[in-house]
């Protein structure tokens, strides 16, 4: 047998493990997702081994689809582990035997706990079988591995399963794609950090800015109008001065008895940090990080303030759509 | 008939031991199933291959089920034999004459006949006749689908498989419990397909080469059981993780695919020369009284000797 044909049949058998679930998936199912909708607590993932690949996989992907949960390793479970079960959780075990011992062994300790039970096996008459609340089929016909050296067709059945139920809970919970943004804020970070920084930095009227000379009051009246927590100080040709940050306030409100009738000269941290417009956003995001700061003013090489840029623009906000320029920075703090 | 769910795991399918007069060797099986009957799920009896089945009449069938019957009722193990003849009528008669031997002898474990229907039958009406035989079988059926049974009739038929269709609807009656598959891995997975209605439904391999390459999960009908039952039975737990027994880690893969080395080495020696040298090498052995076999003349000369060697080196050979 060719290479090719090896390997057509190895996916042939893995492709049929999943399209034989597809007649067997019953009321059951149907029942576990409404025992997961029902919970207070969270679906916890168990398995040894490749299952327990596979567990940790769909444990991954019920979190990203808005369904709390963790993966619990069934030998640190009697160690201890244990412990982050509680009566509002259920368990989603997955042996393809029935047989796992580590996983036969804290069994009836997570349903002296309250946990609900759901297996996912091939082995229905298994003693895991029994000892659980609800029971998946999720056996195969055959394993694509010879002599079954390691679970193939079983393991990917597990999965499919898995994905399964998480999708069919995130349909039901009415996930949406707000939601899906909130838990994948990893997704385009990459693409928002090979930005230029003029691509994503707050320009012209968006830009808080107050005159040097200028009383606190009116950098206050600033720093709530632009709404990113600063604001800068600037001289009469509109070169940067300073900058006041609410931590520059607060600072200043702890130390005298009356600021408003300051100079915002006396309150401003001189020699902010800056940038340059065609640095990347990914080396703003770098200087912040070491100076432990969250804005960083753009400015040309005469010092004159072209933009500033804040932490959350470079990490992402809700409805920040790049694009170029000022007008992908205006949607984003509109 | 109530639904009965056919055993899991490794169907061993001893060669039918004769004397040298040509006679059921009595002590030769009890030998053969003593070897073999705890590293098995079951044991398949007058199969038309390693059985010399189609050479068996119905007075030896029923001697080989009362003998069996009789070795394994203190740690009964699922027995199936063969009832397939000729016709329809003489499969039938066979049949009852089996059910009549085992109710006299009362068996503890499952009893499970084994059907070639291909061999009297078309697939034109065979969810009829196995509706018909359930009433006087009184045990559930396990079908055989043997392609190449089928075409080395005289009066060859039309198809030589079962049609999926046809055992879509066999596989719904109670009356049958599971299939002995040989063919290809497409037609095994259309066979699957047509069986997922009923998931206890045994698809068994027929071949050992296609469960050495890749398991089904129900399991496998394995002649070469008989020389090597220890290797089969740790390929057989590893691939179907029948009970929670401890793998013997760290080595424990390293086990199995040595194992599984050795069982698909010996399965091309021996499945060359067939039943003859397997015999022989039993005989020498001293667990059957001859090598008398029903089958013509055989040259086992080569395939003896690598056999043997090959056993030796695994443990597998030696005199009781």
């Amino acid at each position: 047998m060719t290479i090719i044909e090896q390997a057509k049949n190895v996916l042939t058998i893995e492709a049929q493990s999943i399209l034989g679930l597809t007649e067997r998936v019953g009321p059951e199912f149907a029942e576990a997702v409404e025992t997961i909708l029902g919970a207070k607590g969270r679906v916890i993932l168990t398995g040894m081994g490749k299952s327990g690949l596979v567990a940790r996989k769909i444990s991954a992907t019920l979190n990203s689809t808005g369904t709390s949960s963790l993966f619990l390793h069934p030998a640190e479970a009697i160690h201890g582990d244990l412990g982050m079960v509680t009566s509002d959780d259920v368990v989603v075990a997955i042996s393809n035997s029935g047989h796992t011992s580590e996983i036969n062994r804290i069994l009836p300790m997570l349903k002296d706990i309250g946990a609900k039970v759901i297996l996912f096996t091939g082995g229905l008459d298994s003693p895991m079988a029994e000892a659980s609340h609800i029971v998946i089929d999720v056996g195969v016909e055959r394993e694509a591995c010879p002599l079954g050296l390691a679970p193939t067709a079983s393991t990917t059945a597990a999965l499919a399963m898995g994905d399964a139920l998480a999708v069919v809970l995130l349909n039901h919970r009415r996930f949406n794609k707000e939601d899906f943004k909130r838990f994948h804020p990893g997704g385009s970070l990459g693409e928002r950090l090979s930005l230029r920084v003029k691509e994503v930095m707050l320009t012209d009227e968006h830009v808080p800015t107050v005159r040097s000379g200028s009383r606190v009051d009116r950098a206050i009246e600033e720093i709530n109008a632009k709404g990113i927590g600063a604001t800068l100080i600037t001289g009469s040709d509109g070169t940067l001065e300073g900058i006041i940050s609410d931590g520059d306030l607060r600072r200043a409100l702890s130390s005298k008895d009356n600021i408003h009738h300051l100079k915002v000269d006396e309150i401003m941290t001189r020699s902010p940090k800056t940038i340059d417009e065609n640095d990347t956003s990914a080396e703003a995001l770098g200087l912040m990080e070491l100076n432990a700061i969250t804005h960083l003013v753009v400015v040309d090489e005469t010092r004159r303030v072209k933009g500033i840029v804040h932490l959350h623009d470079l990490l992402g906000r809700e409805g920040f759509i790049p694009n170029a320029g000022s007008n992908r920075a205006t949607r984003a703090h509109s | 008939m109530q639904a009965v769910t056919g055993p899991r795991g490794l169907i061993v399918e001893p060669i039918t031991p004769y004397t040298k007069v040509g006679a059921i060797d009595g002590p030769g099986l009890k030998r053969l199933l003593g070897r073999v009957s705890s590293h098995a799920q079951g044991i398949f009896l007058a199969s038309p291959r390693a059985g010399e089945g189609r050479n068996l009449d119905t007075a030896q069938r029923v001697e080989l089920l009362e003998l069996a019957v009789q070795i394994l009722a203190q740690n009964p193990i699922p027995i199936m034999i063969w009832v397939t003849r000729d016709t329809e009528e003489e499969s039938r008669r066979t049949t009852i004459a089996l059910k009549k031997a085992a109710e006299r002898r009362r068996y503890p474990g499952d009893l499970f006949w084994v059907d070639t229907p291909l061999l009297y039958h078309s697939n034109r009406g065979l969810p009829g006749l196995y509706r018909a035989l359930g009433s006087v079988a009184g045990r559930p059926y396990i079908l055989h689908n043997d392609p190449t049974l089928i075409t080395g009739l005289s009066r060859p038929l039309k198809r030589n498989n079962i049609r999926t269709a046809v055992l879509k609807e066999l596989a719904g009656l109670d009356e049958i419990t599971g299939l002995i598959f040989y063919g290809s891995l497409e037609r095994a997975h259309n066979y699957h397909r047509a069986c997922r209605r009923r998931p206890k439904f045994r698809i068994y391999d027929g071949e050992e080469s296609s469960f050495l390459d890749h398991p089904s999960t129900s399991g496998v009908v394995s002649v070469g059981s008989v020389l090597a039952p220890g290797p089969w039975a740790k390929i057989i737990e590893s691939s179907l993780g029948l009970s929670a027994n401890k793998k013997e880690y760290p080595d424990h893969l390293q086990q199995i695919w040595e194992a599984g080395t050795y069982l698909r080495s010996m399965r091309d020696i021996y499945s060359g020369a067939g039943v003859p040298v397997l015999k022989e090498i039993l005989r020498e052995m001293g667990l059957i009284e001859s090598s008398y076999h029903t089958l013509g003349p055989v040259d086992t000369g080569k395939a003896l000797e690598r056999l043997k060697e090959l056993m030796m080196r695994f443990g597998d050979y030696g005199r009781v």
